[in-house]
């Protein structure tokens, strides 16, 4: 609590996480595979160990669509 | 001796129709063995939390500590047992003379096949509050734990 009694400003508090096991992630509006791979993995070369885990559900890396549930592999 | 040879013709067809006409009996099959179910496997359950300032390859807090500097990124480890699909949420909060906020909440949803180690962290760029805060692990949005951790 600042000085003032009031509650602390959290609203600039960066956050992130991560699994050994495979995460599920649901496409928004906006993605893309590399942006996903950023996000998942800080590397967004890494595109296509996502595409390459969904070939089930994916037929082309840039057509994905919200709503879809594709798999993250680990990192 | 005609009738006689009639009536031997006669006797030896119908011991031959019932000779032919006799069925071996085919053997019972053997009883079925009783149907075995394999065991459901156990759902995903969360096991330990810790909190630290660091993570290996693993997911896990390489040191655990439950009072940090104001500047470190703050990591809570998860391991989980079980199988299957679950969501993982964790929220953060600061406490201070009674009063409560929010510091971050995030999920992740996983698809496990065994034990895992999922891990969440957070950081602020200006520094943390000093303070005592909780984070609380939620499975499926059911409470699964809590960490008390100090920024001193």
């Amino acid at each position: 609590m600042t000085d003032d009694g009031k509650m602390p400003d959290f609203s600039n508090v960066q956050g992130g996480s991560s699994s050994t096991a495979t995460k599920i992630y649901v496409v928004v509006a906006g993605d893309s595979l590399s942006r996903i791979a950023k996000r998942e993995y800080g590397d967004a070369n890494l595109w296509k160990r996502i595409f390459d885990a969904n070939t089930d559900l994916l037929k082309d890396p840039d057509k994905i669509f919200p709503g879809q549930k594709l798999k993250i592999p680990p990192k | 001796m005609k009738t006689l040879l009639h009536c031997l013709t006669i006797a030896a067809a119908v011991l031959l129709f019932a000779a032919c006409g006799k069925k071996e009996e085919a053997p019972k099959p053997a009883p079925a063995p009783p149907a075995t179910v394999a065991p459901a496997p156990a759902p995903v359950a969360v096991a330990t939390i810790t909190v630290g300032k660091a993570i290996g390859a693993d997911r896990k807090v390489s040191a655990p500590v439950d009072a940090f500097a104001k500047g470190d990124t703050i990591y809570a480890s998860i391991d989980t047992s079980g199988s299957g699909n679950a969501t993982l949420k964790a929220k953060w909060t600061y406490e201070k003379a009674g009063k409560t906020a929010i510091v971050k909440e995030d999920s992740q949803a996983l698809a496990a096949t065994g034990p895992a180690t999922s891990e969440f962290h957070i950081a602020k760029p200006d520094g943390w509050p000093a303070g005592d805060y909780v984070v609380e692990i939620f499975l499926d949005d059911k409470p699964a734990g809590t960490k008390k951790f100090a920024v001193k």
